[in-house]
This record gives C-alpha cells, structure tokens and sequence, in this order.
C-alpha cells in the first residue's frame, strides 16, 4: 500500500488526484519524510515548467489586483505550537461525531488569536468568545481555520470564520444546521458577515459549513467543508 | 530579436523573489507592486494554458495574487523557493477553476487527445531563460511521460482522466508522470 501511495507523489505535485485520493496523500505526507522532499522537488520542476508558459497579463489587471490586496487584510503568521491543529480537510457527516477538533479552553491560545488585524466580528459573535465559561475549538478545512465556541451561561453558539480564504466566482460559505436529514440555513457569509452567532442548536444537531454558488440556497450542493458537533467543543 | 512583438524580459535570480516575499510578508505593498511585476507573467500565462479563457485567466491570477498577499506571513521557506510557492497556488487554483468550469463540459467531449498540442502563439510567449532549459528538458522525457504530464499539469486533468484520453492502465499513467517530472527535475538542475 505505501509503496502504491508513494508513486501517487507526482500526480500530487500537480494536482492531478481526485480529492479523496489527495486526502489520502496529505496524510500519507505526514510520516513520509522522502515524500515530502520528492513533492517538493517535483513542485519546483513543474514551477519552472509552468513559468516557460510566462504571458504578459493585460497592463490594467495590475491596478486592479493592486486595489484588492489594499482592500485585504493579511494573515498574522502562524503563532501556534508545533502540536497544534493540522491541516484536516473536511469531516464527512458519518465522522462528524468523532470530529477530533482540536480543543483550547478559553484561555490564552484563543484570545491571542483574537488580536487578527481582520475585519472586526458582530458584536453577538465576539460576546460568545468573550464569555467567562465560554469553550474554544479551532477546526482546520481545507480553505482555511474556522473557530468555533460555545458559553453555557448564554446558551449560545458563535462561528469565527474570518480565516477562510475568500471565494471567487460569487461563491459564498454558508453556515447549516443539521439534524438528520433536515438542513436549516443559518448565515450565508456575504459581504462584511465574517461570522455567525446563534442559539445553542438542541442535542444531535451538527452546524456545517458548505461552499454555494449563491447566498440564497435551501439546501446545501456541495459537502461540508467542516462540520461540528457544537456539544463537543 | 526573433518574431516582433516579442518581448525579452529579464531573467531574474530566485533570490530577488524570495526576498520581495519576505517584504510583502511585513505589509510592504510596493515589494507586492514588484512582486507583481516579477511574477505576473508567469501567473498569467500558467492560468492561461490551463483555464484558456483569457478573461478568466485574468481572474484566477487576481486571486493567486490575493491569496499571496494574505498568506504572505505564512508562507514556509523550508517548504520551497517563493516563486515555486506562488506558482503552486497559481496551478491549484488555475485547476479549481477549470475542474468547476469544464466538469460539464468534460463528459461531453471526453476524448480530445489534440488538446495535447496547444502552443500560445508565439507573439504572446515571453521569452525567459527558462524556456529554453524548460523545452530542452522536455525532450528527454518520453512521450507518453511527456503527455502525461502536460495533460495534468497544463489541462488539468486526473491522472485518472489521463490514462482514460490516452487508453492506458492507470498505474502505467501514474507511474509515467511520477518519472517524466523527475526526468525533468534531474534534467533542469543539470540546467541551472
């Protein structure tokens, strides 16, 4: 099998496994010292085969890439400790329950992390962080971390989601509850909406987190990019 | 000077990126500008080869050059050269475009092995030392290393995809990508 996984290491240098198979590798990668340095060769060789194919843009898509880096915040760097949360592509909904999501009691990880020069939360979701018993979990998805907390006293849920990376093509995040079968839409992510604040959804309900292609869906078209047990965190 | 309205740029040294990078990490936006200016091109015309809309081209480089922007602070030295970074982002997201685009579009025209061979125009290719250790490298591979790895790599195909276009077994395609990018790799160090 890991002799089989290995060969998949140039496909994966340019992007040519399905999603699942990728999954696969990225865990694979994690204990393979040798694959990670093969990938990263590999990378760099079709880097320069990609960069042969070098074309002028248009000279007024420079300005304009210029004006949405100016309206777009960066990224503090990575703060946390080597143990910490791993890039996990998203959870299926059979393994939501066992959502191994990285737990931080409400101490000093989650506050720092609150200083991000981002766009400020609603002040319902920043009260939830802020709660004196509120609980923290910080899920990673492939599009980038999602925090997630919880205060007993308020009875409330919060999502943070400023850390996703933004979305072209009119996509939007759209936050589910789901219970069974039954998906409530919650919050699409539009605009200056980086988060969500709600009531603590009843027992066996997940909240999840789907890309659509518009703000207005029903029902969710594409898998969860995370899914979270709310009870769990 | 060859074919007019060709444009010979500068070959410039990894260092220069890597260092820009490491400005624009600290919110610097004129290293961003020379960032810009240095890899755009490259950007632009990888996204271009893989989503052929140029219009959406223009939009999948837009992106790579946010999402750098963002990530900038983020990015692991440790992991690859700067340019070797943006131009990963650039291919993923150039392939995301054209996987949600063309999924239709693919069931339709499945077999199209003369998408194998689809060169810019000479006008519009720019001109870099790199292209030309680039398609000297190429030609060591053998041909089916070398369709299996510009189908993937610049039409953006699985390598399941592939060995359906060129009816071969799917561990023949893997393994000839693997090795038709280490030819490569062995090739352009040789090159440097």
């Amino acid at each position: 099998m890991s002799t089989d996984l290995h060969t998949l290491s140039g496909a994966y240098a340019v992007d040519a496994l399905s999603a699942e198979e990728a999954q696969l590798f990225d865990k694979h990668l994690e204990e393979c010292e040798s694959c990670r340095a093969e990938v990263r060769e590999l990378r760099a060789a079709a880097a320069r085969m990609g960069s042969a194919a070098a074309v002028a843009p248009p000279a007024d898509l420079k300005a304009r890439v210029l004006a949405a880096a100016d309206h777009q915040a960066q990224l503090p760097p990575r703060v946390r400790p080597a143990e910490a949360v791993r890039r996990r592509p998203w959870l299926t909904r059979a393994a939501v329950a066992a959502a191994a999501v990285a737990v931080v009691a409400g101490g000093a990880a989650g506050v720092s992390r609150l200083g991000d020069d981002e766009a400020p939360l609603a002040s319902g979701v920043t009260r939830v962080f802020e709660a004196r018993d509120h609980r923290e979990a910080e899920v990673s998805t492939e599009y980038g971390e999602v925090r997630v907390a919880t205060s007993p006293s308020r009875n409330e849920m919060a999502v943070d989601a400023r850390d996703l990376e933004p979305l072209g093509d009119g996509r939007v995040y759209q936050i589910w509850s789901i219970r069974g079968s039954e998906h409530q839409p919650v919050i699409a992510l539009v605009g200056d909406v980086k988060g969500a604040s709600m009531a603590m959804p009843a027992e066996g309900t997940t909240v999840a987190i789907t890309i659509e292609p518009s703000a207005d869906q029903q029902q969710p078209t594409t898998e969860p990019i995370v899914a979270v047990d709310p009870r769990a965190v | 000077m060859a074919e007019p309205g060709l444009r010979l740029v500068p070959a410039h040294g990894g260092a220069d990126v890597d260092a820009l990078l490491a400005r624009v990490a600290r919110g610097d936006s004129r290293a961003f500008e020379s960032l810009y200016d240095e890899l755009s091109p490259a950007v632009f015309g990888l996204s271009r080869r893989v989503v052929r809309d140029p219009a959406r081209a223009e939009d999948v480089t837009q992106e790579v050059f946010l999402e750098v922007w963002r990530k900038a602070a983020r990015y692991d030295s440790g992991l690859g050269s700067a340019k070797t970074w943006v131009m990963t982002i650039a291919h993923r997201r150039a392939v995301d475009a054209v996987r949600r685009s063309e999924s239709q579009k693919r069931q339709d025209d499945r077999a199209a092995p003369d998408e194998v061979n689809h060169d810019e125009p000479a006008e519009q290719l720019i001109r870099t030392e790199e292209h030309g250790a680039v398609r000297t490298c190429l030609e060591t591979l053998t041909e089916l290393q070398l369709e299996s790895v510009r189908l993937a790599y610049f039409n953006g195909y699985t390598y399941n995809e592939v060995a359906t276009l060129l009816e071969k077994p799917l561990p023949t395609i893997k393994t000839r990508m693997r090795d038709g990018l280490i030819r490569l790799r062995d090739c352009l160090e040789g090159q440097r």
